[in-house]
């Protein structure tokens, strides 16, 4: 049967169908990334592509957390440092950082992460409401925690991550980072 | 009228007769313009020239293009206003009330007849307003013009009568310096590529020798032969080359062409013109032919549904529009400040039609894109020509189903994916369905179905192009990946990496170019335009199923010429209409007034602004000279200094739309292709934001610039 429309492009992503052969009906893929030392995952049906950090523009008088914009299939992005914005030390750019694009409430972004490269199936009982130790900052950011053969992934949520207008409003301006 | 009724020629004709009454339109308007102002050289000794050679270059014309659309009515009247023009001219006629009369009435015939054929109503005739052309041409030439060229006005004397003739059996006479070929040419979408069209094939005729007649003619199996008839002295072998070009000819016997081509109005006798009858009588006089709503029609011409407009007068106007809201800005700056003087109830009757102003303001910048915005039935149209050719050529049966064409698309997006459009129908056409003979084995339908589909999605446009062929044979386009060293081996292919592969430049999978989509560009250039376009392009295919090709466009595009500068070490482009005039300073000429850079600028000073300042970028020290972009006028005029500018481009305007990249004074980004993204200046906003003093957006999502 010939595929229409957008659901042609999002099938054709090359990674996801890798995973979509591992899917079961009670799990769903996601995207691990390590982010100072911790993994974090996110479900890939909102990721994209993955690219290599290259060519931002910066864009003057945006936020902190905003490293500026990049061109990504001919579209103007923005590009999150998500170190700045879960308040972690920021750190240059090397090999194994990468931008991971995402779509989320008709935005496309781009998250900058310190590096990407798993697919995970993660069955949904697995996933747990953070506990309330970690309700603070980073914990907002948070769907909930997985633990997996010993491995402990923190499941993010996206909207959050992204909406930060809000944030500013209630939070006010936050430190910047030097 | 001649035989071809081109009404049967489809979508093709129609396009092309929309192009025919746009262009009359056009003449139209200039000759009637002139006309009024010839009216005033009545007279006079010396007639301005330019008004007689350009209203005798929109009569040729119009002689021109009423032929191939095989108008010969307006053919003929064009033709002997056109040679009336020529006498005066050469001052072979005298301009007299009555010769103008004759060229009003002679436009305003020539209007009923084209609106007629607009219309599909039956022409008014046009015996009498020629007559009376004809009579005006012969008169005798003023005295004046006697004693200045006496020599040539005795030989023009004595050719009078014979030029008389020349003109009522205008084509026989000239068959007899040489010989008389019929040519047929045979539009084809590839020969169009290479610049080969009617228009070209008909310039290339007119100079070998006279084009005597052009009649476009639809063919029964589909597609459109124009017929030429050319009288020429020029041997056989010039233009024997030209069957590569799908142009072919035949000698014409003479006698038998003078009788088929003479129209039967020229043939009746010259009827005396009655010189004081008016345009409207003088039609009248044709009586019975007529259609009775011939003078409404020549209104109906001059109001067409279709206005051309240049894409740059939009841009000028969308410019005007800006200048509006940053007025309007102002106004509300000014509303803020007078708060406190005015009583509450006046300042908010204020304050609301400021607001309402503010709507209004969006609605008419949303308009004035609309206005560029055209259908993209408009391409699919032509494609069903294409299709037709193409299926006479490949000898398979294909049917074309059009779908979405009122789908709205940026009139610059139009014209630019025109190309890849007709690659990949040709590529599914020649590529991808099968002959008949192999679709019945299969089980298939005998037709091959290609499949246009356009629908709007959000803010972009999707294209789609589906046939239900063969499917792209993944393992065949791998293979040959391989050879060219583009794959690894062992690598799998996935329909991403396929459609990267068939867009590879140089990769064809055909050894030998065939005709229909071999040449031209190539999926490469389909790729690339579309990346530039700010597009995407996906495909999906299936063996035997088929193979879908989806495009992705933005909606509309803003195009802008724009000024590329260096500031603190980024690149910035700036749109050219706001910019006055640029500037080099020397660092020594700058004076510091205060905490604000000014320097000497024509009569006044000019304050300075930089932008590696105002966006907080390091700035570069020890420069000697630097640029200054000079924006605003009156008490208004700024100078925006940057580093250097670098040069000057056509620019994509792409949005940046998300609230974390939407800061006051930038409008927007764009790439100059080497994957980088370069900023786009909002010279309104930074000009309102000095004014205020600081750069905000008012989101709250920005900081302030750093302290001067």
């Amino acid at each position: 049967m010939m595929r229409w429309g957008p659901t042609a492009r999002t099938a054709a992503a090359p990674v996801v169908r890798i995973t979509m052969t591992n899917i079961q009906n009670d799990s769903e893929p996601f995207v691990l990334f390590e982010l100072a030392g911790t993994t974090y995952g996110v479900r890939s049906r909102f990721v994209q592509q993955m690219e290599m950090v290259e060519h931002i523009t910066p864009v003057p008088n945006a936020l902190p957390a905003v490293e500026g914009v990049v061109l990504a299939r001919g579209q103007v992005i923005p590009a999150l440092n998500l170190r700045v914005r879960f308040g972690f030390e920021k750190i240059p750019y090397d090999l194994r950082s990468r931008l991971m694009v995402v779509n989320k409430k008709g935005r496309t972004l781009g998250l900058i992460v310190d590096t990407a490269r798993e697919f995970f199936s993660i069955p949904d009982a697995a996933v747990e409401p953070p506990p309330e130790a970690i309700t603070g900052l980073s914990g907002k950011y948070l769907e909930g925690i997985a633990t997996i053969k010993g491995r402990m992934i923190l499941v993010l949520n996206l909207d959050e991550v992204i909406d930060i207008g809000e944030e500013q409003s209630t939070a006010g301006g936050r430190a910047e980072p030097a | 009228m001649s035989e071809s009724n081109p009404d049967d020629g489809g979508e093709f004709f129609a396009q092309f007769l929309d192009d025919y009454f746009a262009e009359c339109d056009e003449h139209l308007t200039l000759v009637r313009r002139h006309l009024l102002a010839l009216e005033e050289e009545v007279g006079r000794p010396d007639i301005d020239q330019s008004l007689l050679d350009e209203m005798f270059r929109s009569f040729h014309t119009l002689k021109g293009i009423s032929s191939m659309v095989g108008l010969s009515a307006a053919e003929q009247l064009a033709h002997h206003m056109e040679s009336y023009l020529r006498a005066l001219r050469r001052k072979d006629a005298p301009l007299g009330v009555e010769g103008v009369e004759a060229l009003m009435a002679g436009t305003t015939l020539l209007e009923q007849v084209i609106a007629a054929l607009r219309k599909k109503e039956s022409a008014p005739g046009i015996d009498a307003t020629v007559a009376r052309l004809l009579a005006i041409v012969s008169a005798p030439a003023p005295e004046e013009s006697a004693t200045v060229k006496a020599t040539v006005d005795e030989s023009a004397a004595s050719a009078e009568p014979e030029r008389d003739a020349t003109r009522t059996n205008a084509p026989s006479r000239r068959v007899e310096d040489g010989r008389t070929w019929r040519f047929e040419f045979m539009p084809t979408p590839a020969l169009s590529e290479r610049g080969v069209n009617v228009n070209s094939v008909r310039a290339r005729l007119l100079e070998i020798g006279e084009l005597l007649q052009a009649t476009p003619h639809v063919r029964e199996q589909g597609g459109i032969v124009f017929e030429f008839v050319v009288a020429t002295a020029a041997d056989e072998s010039v233009f024997a080359g030209w069957h590569g070009d799908n142009l072919t000819y035949a000698p014409v016997a003479k006698e038998a062409f003078a009788n088929e081509i003479q129209p039967p109005s020229i043939q009746s006798p010259p009827i005396q013109p009655t010189i004081q009858t008016g345009p409207a009588s003088a039609s009248e006089e044709v009586g019975g032919s007529q259609s009775p709503s011939a003078a409404p029609a020549a209104s109906m011409l001059a109001s067409s549904n279709v206005v051309r407009v240049d894409l740059a007068r939009l841009d000028d106007l969308m410019r005007l529009i800006g200048e509006l809201v940053t007025s309007r800005a102002r106004l509300d700056e000014s509303l803020k400040q007078l708060k406190r003087n005015v009583a509450p109830a006046e300042w908010r009757a204020l304050q609301e039609t400021s607001q309402a102003m503010a709507r209004q303001l969006r609605d008419l910048r949303e308009g004035v894109m609309r206005v560029r915005m055209v259908q993209v039935g408009e391409i699919f149209e032509r494609m069903k020509f294409v299709v037709r050719d193409l299926a006479r050529e490949s000898g398979k049966d294909i049917k074309l189903e059009l779908l979405g064409q009122e789908t709205e698309i940026d009139k610059f997006l139009v014209e630019r994916m025109m190309g890849p459009l007709l690659h990949l129908v040709r590529n599914a056409v020649s590529h991808g369905l099968e002959t008949v003979s192999e679709r019945v084995a299969q089980g298939k339908p005998p037709a091959g179905k290609v499949t246009l589909r356009a629908a709007t999605a959000g803010d972009n446009v999707l294209i789609e192009i589906a046939d239900d062929g063969r499917g792209v044979d993944v393992e065949r386009v791998a293979a040959r990946a391989r050879a060219l060293g583009l794959l690894g081996a062992g690598v799998g292919v996935d329909e991403v990496l396929l459609l990267k592969l068939l867009c590879a430049p140089g990769f064809s999978t055909r050894d030998e170019a065939d005709r229909a989509s071999g040449r031209g560009v190539g999926m490469d250039v389909v790729g690339r335009t579309i990346e530039e376009l700010g597009g995407t392009l996906a495909l999906s295919t299936s063996e035997n199923r088929g193979t879908h090709f989806t495009i992705e466009l933005p909606l509309t595009l803003a195009i802008a010429d724009a000024l590329i500068a260096v500031a603190g070490g980024r690149r910035f482009a700036l749109p050219q209409t706001v910019v006055r005039e640029v500037i080099e300073v020397e660092a020594s000429a700058v004076r510091v007034l205060e905490n604000n850079e000014i320097i000497s600028y024509r009569e006044g000073v000019l304050p300075l602004v930089r932008l590696a300042r105002l966006f907080g970028l390091e700035e570069e020290t020890g420069r000697a000279v630097f640029h200054v972009f000079v924006i605003g006028s009156g008490a208004e005029v700024l100078g925006l200094a940057v580093d250097r500018i670098i040069g000057q481009r056509e620019i994509v305007v792409r949005g940046m739309n998300d609230p974390l990249v939407k800061v006051a004074g930038v409008a927007g980004a764009t790439d100059l292709g080497d994957g980088r993204v370069v900023l786009i200046l909002d010279v309104a906003a930074l000009r309102h934001s000095l004014r205020g003093g600081k750069l905000s957006d008012g989101n709250g999502s920005a900081r302030p610039p750093r302290r001067r």
